[in-house]
């Protein structure tokens, strides 16, 4: 009982130390964002791997999705005799929970997990102390480019997410179930607002920052070799994940 | 006798103390070359150069000028530095460039330094030899303030270390040059772009200047026409060597370097510590070698430290460790299973 009473506090205590490290490294990086020099050829080459080479995932992710809410959809509202507020479920849908949601997972799984892979070889090839040995401050040289480019790309992404969402909508409900094409964005125009998608905007921004943070933390600290990084990458995705899921409740309940 | 290079521009030789000879009286007052090579050696350097020359560059030119063989001009410098090495002895009246004070450094739940006294001395190659394990690059990586002691004091000249704020210690790094044990070479940036990565970070040098600096360093390493392989390209060596390119670009007054022969064949072993010793005879840096090449490394350096466990069982002339009774560090210096260290 002692034992387990040892285990649970020696948890919770690791816990609290680890989201003290977590929140003084965000700290750090913010500190470190107004100060010279500013590197933007860094911050470019992260928004490009970030952003533009996540692309085609979120294309092919957000069409499917966007496709399979239409079906799913289409056949529930039918049952009601709804099928004209087809439009605005999936509009609706997609802006504000699943088009930030599943835009910040996908570009976990693509660009966190690669960027904290790249960060702990950097770390347990002495690349990072090799950088600070130089004077160059590694937080200002790797990292906060990278939380940079993450704000700004997953917004735009997300964005890019709910226009091709919405036209995967259209394929299936007026294409292939024959649904009119006038009913299906007649609908969106009239009960989608600006409230709505700055939701989702918000939520966007907030699931870039704990991407690109948690996933660059993790890779930042690396230790133990090979089997480090792969554990840093695991632990960076899952924590991601979870954390973009826990944050997306909050967050859709105090805009609702 | 006033020749062109030794006396009018100081070179970065003639910069330490107690060193007056710059590279090319040495050369020849070893009879490596003669009086009038030299002459023409410094001439076409300044032709060359538009009017300046640096004079600890002078052995290439002697080389590409056909009076001296590559191996030669090694031989030759080695030869200068035994001489200096076998007449050096510890001067306590000279303050050492780099001072650590009682540090105690405790890794999970491990005294890795316990205690550690030592002094680095100036414009010297000093050896830190040990087990594995026993604290050398801890050690290193606290004279460059990537650790922080859990007792004790760093100093690196008159400041310590601890004390400093984090852009007063970024000023103090600035003096410094680390080799790392894998060379830390970026992986995504070729050879060149390795080099010159600190002169594009730290200075303000037209890409121009910077080019010329970064093929400079090439050709003291031996690399030229590697400039565009990346770092996954190259053998161990040429790894090393880049790296060492690396570390010599920014003109350090200290230059740390750990375990820059370990995994190499003893030909390329050889090569690496001719070129330690080419590099100090021409610039006089303070330099420090963690080394596991015993009993070889004490031809190269002209202090050892021997480090055991973390603390400091030896700390004086290269000379005089190889005569030490010392049980642990005659078994480490013969490699004896036999001993005050058992390892099976």
């Amino acid at each position: 009982m002692v034992d387990f009473v040892r285990y649970i506090g020696s948890l919770t205590l690791d816990v609290i130390r680890e989201m003290g490290r977590l929140f003084l490294f965000l700290w750090e990086v913010l500190r470190s964002v107004p100060t010279p020099p500013y590197r933007w050829g860094n911050f470019l080459k992260q928004v490009h791997f970030i952003g533009i080479r996540s692309l085609f995932v979120i294309a092919l992710t957000a069409v499917f999705t966007g496709m399979v809410l239409a079906l799913q959809g289409y056949y529930t509202l039918s049952r009601f005799g709804s099928e004209a507020l087809l439009g605005p479920a999936v509009a609706l849908s997609i802006i504000r929970e699943l088009g930030p949601v599943l835009s910040g997972l996908m570009v976990t799984g693509r660009a966190g997990s690669a960027l904290t892979a790249e960060l702990g070889i950097m770390r347990i090839r002495e690349q990072i102390d090799a950088l600070d040995v130089m004077g160059i401050s590694p937080l200002k040289f790797l990292v906060t480019p990278r939380i940079e480019a993450g704000l700004l790309a997953v917004p735009l992404l997300t964005v890019l997410f709910d226009v091709i969402g919405v036209w995967g909508g259209y394929l299936v409900a007026v294409r292939l179930l024959g649904m009119s094409g006038g009913t299906y964005f007649g609908g969106i125009e009239s009960a989608v607002g600006m409230h709505d998608i700055v939701t989702g905007l918000i939520k966007s921004l907030c699931f870039g920052l704990i991407v690109t943070w948690i996933c660059t933390y993790k890779g930042y600290f690396t230790r133990r070799g090979a089997e480090g990084v792969s554990q840093a990458t695991t632990s960076a995705v899952v924590m991601s994940s979870v954390l973009i899921l826990i944050c997306d409740y909050f967050i859709t309940s105090i805009m609702l | 006798m006033s020749r062109p290079g030794s006396s009018d521009e100081p070179s970065r030789s003639a910069r330490a103390e107690g060193f007056p000879l710059s590279l090319g009286d040495q050369l020849v007052a070893n009879g490596c070359v003669t009086p009038r090579q030299l002459d023409l050696a410094l001439q076409r350097q300044r032709a060359g150069t538009g009017g300046t020359h640096e004079a600890h560059l002078v052995g290439r030119t002697l080389v590409e000028m056909g009076c001296i063989t590559q191996s030669a001009l090694l031989q030759c410098l080695y030869h200068q530095f035994a001489l200096e090495r076998d007449a050096y002895t510890v001067d306590e009246t000279v303050r050492p460039v780099i001072r650590m004070e009682r540090v105690v450094k405790i890794l999970d739940n491990r005294r890795v330094l316990d205690a550690v006294d030592l002094s680095i001395p100036a414009n010297r190659v000093t050896a830190i030899i040990g087990m594995s394990g026993g604290g050398k690059s801890v050690t290193l990586k606290h004279m460059v303030g990537l650790m922080k002691p859990d007792q004790g004091t760093v100093w690196v000249g008159e400041e310590a270390l601890g004390r400093l704020s984090s852009r007063e210690l970024t000023r103090v790094r600035g003096r410094f040059s680390l080799l790392f044990q894998g060379g830390a070479l970026f992986d995504s940036m070729n050879v060149f772009d390795n080099v010159a990565f600190p002169l594009r970070e730290k200075t303000g040098l037209a890409e121009a200047e910077i080019r010329l600096r970064v093929m400079r360093c090439l050709e003291e390493v031996n690399l030229v026409g590697m400039e565009r392989k990346y770092p996954d390209e190259l053998s161990g060596g040429m790894m090393k060597r880049a790296a060492l390119a690396r570390a010599l670009v920014t003109n350090p007054e200290i230059l740390l370097l750990d375990e820059p022969t370990a995994g190499l064949d003893p030909i390329i072993e050889n090569a690496i510590h001719y070129l330690i010793c080419d590099t100090f005879m021409r610039t006089r840096y303070t330099m420090v070698v963690i080394s596991h090449a015993v009993p070889e490394i004490f031809n190269w350096c002209h202090h050892v430290i021997v480090l055991h466990r973390g603390k400091v069982l030896f700390s004086g002339p290269s000379r005089e460790v190889v005569t030490s009774r010392d049980p642990v560090i005659r078994q480490f210096i013969r490699g004896d299973l036999d001993g005050p260290i058992q390892v099976i």
